[in-house]
């Protein structure tokens, strides 16, 4: 059983698909990566999993379950999606009052110093700056030691410090039962620390599978020179190709270069778009 | 984990929130009692006066806190990121409901015993303790209707216009319903509506404990107002969940 399963989700907002035909999934032990330009549909298909919102069509199942049942959410863990705190309630507080809510939560001093709010645990959340609150809002995802952690776009406003941070406590999680799904503009991270990458553009699932799978399917290479206008730079899949090709059409050029393939480039390749 | 639990979590993280925000402290908690000093007090010197007068400015007091209680912090809250996170959490809404009312009730309480042992002290006012156990159950009981009023206003009203709405229909009832003044000195169009009114109704029932309004008639009044104002309440409350959440 998934631990969640999205199986052909449609949603529409008045005339916009934001998601035409979803299915993608998550099991025990993984770290899925969600990608996709903004305005793709990943937030949406994180709401429905989150049963935030009910889809117009297809299924959303967590722990087999609707994502609305309490006995399913209490396995799952998110992140606010924007850090609104109560401007006078303090880190400590807030992780305590999340933490109630499962049946086996992790230590809350043990998490909140793991995100290094320790030290700030009992500021208020209105003296916090944006990044310590990103932090907080990422704490208390895991202060339930959840089966399942969804993050949206979990990086965003860190400082490289918490990065490594909250990478560490992903890894430390993984390996055993629990997962987690994350959304990020970030190819790196997707790179680094996903078991399984989902790209999502335009509401479909694009692609699903590996990390290093993703960049065989769709890989290109990336040809670089300096022409008469300045910098050119091509992304093809045949570089042999395209050099037999820009040396007979005699165009001067220097410094050629021909860069192994990234998850970036497969990315532009997949969506048409950069990020 | 349990309900009770969770209801406990979230009502402590909702009075300490308050608590530390003074802008909805004082004029919820204290207003009552500074308008109980400046109108009532100099006319309460008969002891059957001021306690007529200190049951209305009871009424007064947790009608303040139920309507910007639920009002207006429902409709500041309801769009905000926070109350988004609340919903990924496994509790259910009727858990942040009962937390709400949890806070009304102890705000709402706070403010009407303010309000009675203010009386106490500087007027002729005398309860025995028959009198002072009915206050308490009729003050519960007559809040019910203005929590699931300040819940309808909290899912109809935007943001913006909460405030401004719940001051007049505050200021408006509480004077038609007699609770600023005895209801037969009250002028013309007021004096017509007033039996009408739920905050009429809710001073009639506070006043029975001095032999002063009737409760026979009162409470089932204030059951009627509670029916029409849940039903109002649950359609603003779906409104916002279909078009938030849909």
């Amino acid at each position: 059983m998934s631990y969640l399963r999205l199986d052909g989700v449609a949603k529409r907002y008045g005339s916009v698909d934001a998601l035409r035909d979803a299915t993608f999934s998550i099991d025990a032990g993984e770290i899925v990566a969600v990608l996709g330009p903004n305005g793709a549909g990943k937030t949406t298909a994180l709401e429905i999993a989150l049963g935030l919102r009910a889809a117009d069509a297809g299924t959303a199942t967590l722990f087999g379950g609707s994502p609305k049942d309490l006995a399913m959410r209490r396995r799952l863990g998110a992140t606010p999606q924007q850090s609104g705190f109560p401007d006078a309630l303090r880190p400590r507080e807030i992780a305590q009052a999340v933490a109630a809510h499962y049946p086996h939560p992790a230590d809350v001093d043990e998490t909140l110093a793991a995100f290094g709010l320790d030290v700030l645990a009992h500021r208020r959340t209105g003296e916090l700056s944006g990044g310590e609150q990103r932090r907080l809002a990422l704490a208390l995802a895991f202060v339930g030691a959840p089966d399942l952690v969804v993050l949206d776009e979990p990086t965003t406003g860190l400082d490289v410090e918490s990065r490594r941070a909250l990478w560490d406590r992903i890894r430390a999680l993984s390996g055993g039962e629990r997962a987690v799904l994350f959304t990020t503009h970030y190819l790196e991270e997707a790179e680094a620390s996903a078991t399984r990458v989902v790209v999502i553009d335009g509401g479909e699932v694009r692609f699903d599978g590996t990390p290093a799978s993703l960049r065989e399917r769709f890989g290109v290479r990336r040809v670089s020179y300096t022409g008469p206008d300045g910098p050119v730079a091509v992304a093809t899949g045949d570089t042999d190709d395209y050099v037999r090709a820009l040396v007979r059409s005699g165009v001067a050029f220097s410094e050629l270069r021909i860069a192994t393939t990234s998850l970036e480039d497969a990315f532009v390749t997949l969506t048409g778009s950069p990020r | 984990m349990t309900a009770p639990r969770l209801i406990l979590a979230h009502t402590r993280l909702m009075l300490l929130d308050l608590l530390r925000s003074p802008a909805y402290l004082i004029p919820t908690i204290f207003f009552p009692t500074m308008f109980f000093l400046i109108f009532a007090v100099p006319n309460a010197r008969q002891p059957a006066r001021a306690d007529f007068v200190t049951l209305s400015f009871v009424a007064f007091a947790i009608i303040g806190v139920t309507l910007f209680q639920f009002g207006v912090g429902i409709a500041a809250e309801r769009g905000r990121p926070w109350e988004r996170y609340l919903r990924t959490l496994p509790a259910g809404a009727a858990v942040r409901f009962a937390a709400r009312i949890a806070c009304a009730l102890a705000f709402g309480l706070c403010a009407a015993a303010l309000v009675a042992i203010t009386a106490r002290l500087t007027t002729p006012m005398d309860f025995g303790p028959a009198q002072w156990m009915r206050l308490g159950l009729y003050a519960v009981a007559g809040a019910i209707p203005f929590v699931l009023f300040g819940i309808a206003i909290g899912y109809w009203v935007s943001a913006r216009a909460a405030l401004p709405i719940a001051n007049i229909f505050y200021l408006l009832l509480s004077f038609a319903g007699g609770l600023w003044m005895p209801p037969r000195f009250l002028p013309g169009i007021a004096a017509t509506i007033s039996p009408y009114l739920p905050t009429r109704q809710f001073g009639e029932l506070l006043w029975s404990i001095v032999g002063a309004g009737d409760a026979t008639r009162a409470l089932p009044a204030l059951a009627v107002y509670s029916i029409v104002f849940a039903i109002l309440a649950a359609i603003g409350y779906r409104r916002d969940e279909r078009t938030r959440y849909a």
